[in-house]
Order: C-alpha cells, then structure tokens, then sequence
C-alpha cells in the first residue's frame, strides 16, 4: 500500500511539475475567456468603431413608400420620385461619389413585394436586411390599411399571441417550484462533454507514459520493486489526480476570469451602446428579456439538486475513468512506440463517441428509451446519465448503472493489469488484437 | 550456505519454452557468473529470481526460504537495457527508486549523496538524467541499484557502455561489495571479465544449463594437453611422434605443443631436457571464452 501511495506520488508530481502541464492548465483559461470574448468584443468594435456612412437613393415610383426608411448614423436616404422611364444607372454615374446605391421602388410593391437596389460596389448583408425590414413594415402598414378597418391594427396586435409552456416541478410535499428544461439540457450536456474530455485527454496521457516507460526501459526497474499491478493503479490514480487538480484550477482561475471580464466589459460596454452589444450577440430583445433570461436562470439553478447532482457526477467520473483509463494502460503496454497504438485506441475511441453522440441525441428526450439503455450500459453511461441527470432518474436505473459501471470498471482493472504485466516486458514485434487477448488468460 | 537455490524451474512463453527444468546455486557472497547466448534464457530466469515473472513449475529459494514478495526489498537489479526517466533530475530519481526498494526518505537521501560523491556525480544531482552522458547516466542507474544495500545483486551486462576506465571503477565496486557480504550474480557475454572476476558459473544454452562449477574447475576439465615449451638458444622444437605434436601458434614465445593421447608429460620434460636445453614449460589453459564457444557449439 506504501508503494501505491509512493507512485501516485511521484506521478503526481512528475506530472504537475511538467512545463507543459503549466502552460497548459494557465493558458486554456485564458484562451476560453478569450474565445467567449470575441462576440462580445466584436460587438463593441463594430459598434465603436463603424463611422462609415452609406448614402442611398431611393427611386419611389409610386410616390406612397419613400418615407419607410428613415435616416439613421450609418444611413442616409434620399427620396426621390420615378417612374419607369428613370434611369437608375445614369442618375448613379452622375451622382458620382455622393450616392453609394439606388434602390427603386416598382409602383405596384405591394402586388409583387419586390424591390431592387443597384450599385457598383456590393451591397452588405446587414444593409439589404435592414432595408427589407424597413419596407416589410411599410408595406405591411399599407395592407392593413387598404382594408379601412380603422381597428383592424389594433385587432392584428392583440391577436400576436407567443405563448409559453412554463414547467413546474411538484417536490413530494406538492410544493411548487419552476424548472427550466433548458438549463438542464445544457448543464447536462456540459457535464457529459466534461467526462467525455477528461476520460480522454487522460487516458490518452496515461498511455504516453505507459509507453515511455516501456520505451526507456525503465519499467522492468520498477517492477523489481513493485508488482505491475501496483504500478497501474499508481499511475491511473496519479493522473487521475493531476486531471482533477488541472479541472479545479480551471475552475477557479475561470471563475476569477469571468468575474474580472464581467466588470471590466460591463462597465464599458454599458458605458457606450448597450443595444449594439445584444444585436451583436445575436440576443433578441432587449434588456428586460435578457433580465428575464438571467431571472430564469436562477431559478433553474435553484430547481435543480446540486447535491445529489454533484455526488452522481463525481461518482460517474470516477468510474468512468477508472474504466477507460485502465484500458488505455493495458493497451499501452502492449505497444512500443505511441505511434504504434492506433489499432488499439481507435475501439476505446469509437465508444466514447458513440457515448457522446448518444449523450446529444439524449437530450430531446433523456428518459426515452435509448437514453435509458445508453444510460445503463457501463461504456456509455458515464457520458449519457449526465444529460439525464438534471431530470430526475428513477433510483433503480441510477443504482443498477452505478453498480454496472463500477463492476465493469474493476473487470477492466483486471483484465488492464493482465496484459499489463505481460505488455510491459515484451518488446519488439507489433501486438496483434488477438495476441493481445491472449494474455488475458 | 547457498543464497539462491533455484530447482528445476521450467517457464514457457506463447509456446516457446525459455526455460527448461533448469537449477542454479549460488553460494553466500560469491560472484556467480550467469552465461549463455542470446536467447538462451537467461533473463528470464533473472526476471524469476527478481519476481518480476514467475515460473511455470520449479521453485526458487533465497537463504533457505521459498522468495517472497517481501525479498525483493533484498535484491538489487540492473537490467542489460538500462532505463531511466529522462526528465526526471538525478537525485528525485535516485531517492525515489529507493524509496520503492522500501527504505526511507532520509536514509535514501543520505546514502544517495555518498554514492553520487563516489561516482564524482555531486555536482549533476539537479540536472535531468537526459543531460547527462551515457557513461553517468550508466553510474546512475548503478547507484539506483545498490543504495539500498541489498544482500543479492543481478547484473545484467554491467559494462556494456562503460569505458575502461570506469569499467574498472565498476569492477572494483562489484568487488567492494562482495567483500561487503553481498552475493553477486551477474550475466554477461564478457568472458574477460568473467576470468577476471567470477569465481563460479553457470552456462545456459537453449534455455538448459549445459555447463556449471568452479572456474578454475571447468578450465582444468576443459584443457587440451597444451603446453608453452621454452629452450635455450630460441631454438624451434620438432615433432615428436610418440609424445607431441606442434601446433604452429604466433602467440607464444616459445613453441606450443600438444601432447599425443597416451604421452605423459613427465616422459615429454625428460625427452625435451635430453634433446634441448630446457628453461620453462607452462600448461596452457583454455579461455572462458574457447569454453564459452565450444560449448555452446557442440564442440564438447
């Protein structure tokens, strides 16, 4: 047992020591705050920094529409009456540099609901959105108004109906309390794609030792002192540990980090345009829905179960890894150079992805029956019950699929250490899968 | 007393069979040398002795008692393909192999910096293993495997990388050491240093032991009738057809004969002192290494 605790020790500390391992913990935070950043920063760019003014003319050949666009700081709209035999383009090519297009609205518009706007440059996306909105309300206004309902606008606004489903959980005193499906899907869909993540880029790094040691020889020392098996496990809890110690100091410096940006990109932004911020980020609405985004947000933060969330989590990446992780030094073992160990993560892999995709298709309906199934299967499990977790999961589907998973994940320990002690000291010619398997026995 | 008694072991791998009921005895505080060609078998029964495999059937004694897992804390191995971390620094990795070994940190600290003055290493203990040159690297994992002062040390090639001079530093270690009361068994193709050093062996061929004893033993068993025979004047000795024949020889100054099957040597002293005037004859016996190759290629 002294052993075991001196490897992951030393596993431990090699690997926190690492430069790599430095850079990388402090960098990926920064590079997330970054990329979450950049819509926001763009926004604020765009909206500070475009001073740019473009002029159109607009031909109105039946005199009733030139007023549906209104100038604006990046619009300015000259009016101007046509008729069919308007020659847009000489009137451009006279205009010189004072006009940068012309849109021409045809006399019957309402008929056809089609304009057209010509220039020499290209015209921008945001520019013909914004010109269509402007003529949809115009000619919409002008519809209504052929009917000569005095009434009949405020009839169509009374008539907007967007209705919602609001989702209220009875606890077992029948007390109410409001959820939010969609916080949950995607909370548990960070979840999953967490576990996915980890059991990976670890499991992947579990093999790369393996196989170094194996390379530099160093193993059969080490196995003169230790048995294998005490090896394994040392080096699965040890970077298992230097895993959980990277996530926490993700968490904290993000943590810090998104505070930090909070106050400083607020008190900016809130400074100079607000609106131009929301519309960046492709937020509909204004402030008083985002209120009410943030409002609902804490209350589905308050109608979920941290507790017991958070044990299940642990529990699941535990097991989670403990299996895919002991796989990975079992079959690392059997290689001799990490370049030669594709043949053998490519199945892990696979599974773990066929666990994520399921995991995605789960979150539709996380108490279906795949989900249900993908749940309780032990490769899968550990991905797809996070997407379910926030729902609530009946006890016995939790209970039989922790108990799957971690009976599997000791089956992956034993089976892991036996061709681990045999991997371990062979060298020379590539492993076939069966060869493999053989040295289970 | 023997320190391991290894009886009958018979280990098989995928078909193959590496070891077939072989025996080893290695008495207290002897320099034991384990020979064979490659492939004979011999690190497999090293890695038997270390616990690292176990056999198939057979047993393995250490000091009269079958090994243990616990015995490995007694044993000091230094494997034919030395490893090391190569980002690890000199000393983490020294205190850390002992540590394994079982013995505590501030005795592995204390000894690790005796050996490292010893092996003039001191000023390299901060550094990666990867900086230092293959011969310190080698003095490292030399050290990894005697600090913890173990009664029984495998050797697996110990020289290979060293250069004489430190091989000769090496050899006096391995000496120290025995003097020290450790029992050495060390592998080796360097008949040289076999002579040199061992005083008993053991030679594996096709995973059987095809030859065992004391060396001095095994070299008189295994003599062939040769004799370096000096005359005054440098004169050239002829064939004698009864009692000798020369073998021509550049070697030797002198001429070398071989005595005929029958002949004796004291009738070939009384002949030659008749005929020349004789001033020495020496028996010439055959190398390890002549040993070492005829035996494993059928030659006796």
């Amino acid at each position: 047992m002294n052993k075991l605790k001196l490897i992951i020790q030393h596993e431990y500390m090699t690997m926190v020591g690492k430069k790599s391992f430095i850079i990388m913990t402090l960098l990926i935070p920064f590079l997330i705050l970054i990329v979450g950043s950049i819509p926001v920063l763009m926004a604020y760019i765009n909206s500070s920094a475009d001073t740019s003014v473009t002029r159109i003319a607009v031909i109105d050949e039946s005199g009733n529409y030139g007023n549906a666009f209104k100038n604006s700081p990046n619009y300015r709209f000259m009016i101007m009456q046509g008729d069919k035999a308007f020659n847009a383009h000489e009137f451009y090519k006279n205009a010189g540099e004072s006009i940068d297009a012309v849109i021409v609205i045809p006399a019957d518009v309402l008929d056809n609901q089609q304009a057209t706007i010509y220039s020499e440059n290209t015209i921008d996306q945001g520019t013909i959105s914004m010109l269509t909105r402007c003529l949809n309300d115009t000619l919409a206004r002008a519809k209504i108004a052929s009917f000569n309902d005095p009434d009949l606008e405020s009839k169509i606004k009374q008539s907007q109906v967007n209705a919602e489903v609001k989702s209220i959980k009875w606890d077992e005193k029948g007390d109410e309390q409001e959820q939010s499906a969609q916080f949950a899907s995607i909370l548990g869909m960070v979840l999953s794609f967490f576990i996915y993540t980890f059991v990976l880029s670890y499991g992947a790094m579990i093999m790369n030792s393996v196989v170094e040691e194996k390379t530099n020889r160093i193993v059969e020392v080490i196995v003169s002192s230790c048995k294998p098996m005490e090896l394994m496990m040392g080096k699965i809890i040890g970077v298992g540990l230097v895993g959980l110690t990277q996530f926490a100091i993700w968490a904290v410096l993000l943590g810090i980090g998104y505070i930090v940006l909070g106050l400083v990109a607020g008190g900016t932004i809130a400074a100079t345009n607000p609106e131009a911020i929301t519309a960046g980020m492709n937020l509909s609405g204004g402030t008083d829905m985002a209120s009410g985004a943030l409002h609902d947000i804490m209350t589905a933060l308050a109608s979920i179960n941290w507790l017991s969330l958070l044990g299940n989590f642990v529990l699941y990446f535990i097991g989670g890894y403990l299996l895919y992780a002991s796989l990975f030094a079992g079959f690392g073992s059997a290689v001799d150079q990490a370049s030669d160990s594709s043949q053998f993560t490519l199945p892990i892999i696979i599974i773990m992805m066929v666990a994520l995709y399921a995991g995605i298709a789960c979150i539709e309906n996380p108490s279906g029956p795949m989900a249900v199934w993908c749940s309780i299967i032990p490769f899968t499990s550990p991905v797809v019950m996070m997407v379910r977790l926030p729902f609530d999961v009946p006890w016995w589907q939790l209970l039989l699929s922790i108990v799957l998973l971690y009976a599997t994940a000791l089956g992956c320990i034993w089976i892991s250490s036996r061709i681990y002690r045999t991997g371990i000291l062979l060298y020379g010619k590539k492993r076939s899968f069966k060869e493999v398997l053989r040295w289970i026995k | 007393m023997n320190f391991i008694d290894v009886n009958q072991a018979v280990k098989q791998y995928d078909g193959h069979l590496a070891l077939d009921h072989v025996d080893l005895h290695v008495p207290q505080g002897c320099i034991y040398g384990l020979l064979g060609p490659n492939g004979a078998g011999k690190t497999t029964l090293i890695r038997i002795i270390n616990r690292i495999t176990r056999p198939d059937s057979g047993t393995v004694m250490i000091n009269g008692q079958p090994l243990k897992d616990k015995d490995i804390a007694n044993i000091g191995y230094l494997p034919e393909e030395r490893g090391l971390y190569k980002k690890i620094k000199v000393a983490d990795q020294i205190v850390y192999l002992a540590r394994l070994k079982g013995m505590p940190k501030p005795l592995a600290i204390t000894e690790m910096e005796k050996w490292l003055k010893r092996f003039d290493l001191t000023e390299w203990r901060n550094r990666k293993v990867e900086e230092l040159s293959k011969g310190m690297q080698q003095k490292v994992q030399f050290i990894t495997t005697v600090i913890h002062r173990p009664q029984l040390l495998i050797f697996d090639e110990p020289f290979s990388g060293f250069d004489p001079v430190n091989a000769e530093q090496l050899k006096r270690e391995i000496i120290q050491l025995r003097n020290e009361g450790s029992t050495i068994l060390f592998s080796t193709h360097n008949m040289a240093s076999v002579e040199e050093i061992c005083e008993k062996i053991t030679l594996i061929n096709h995973s059987r032991v095809v030859l065992e004893g004391n060396v001095a033993d095994i070299k008189q068993q295994h003599k062939k009738n040769l004799f370096v025979v000096n005359v005054a004047n440098g004169k050239k000795i002829e064939t004698h057809e009864q009692l000798f024949e020369v073998v021509p020889s550049q070697e030797h100054e002198g001429s070398l004969i071989k005595l005929c099957p029958g002949a004796n040597l004291r009738d070939t002293i009384t002949w030659l002192n008749e005929n020349y005037t004789l001033t020495g004859i020496t028996e010439q016996l055959p190398s390890m290494n002549e040993i070492f190759i005829d035996t494993v290629q059928g030659k006796c």
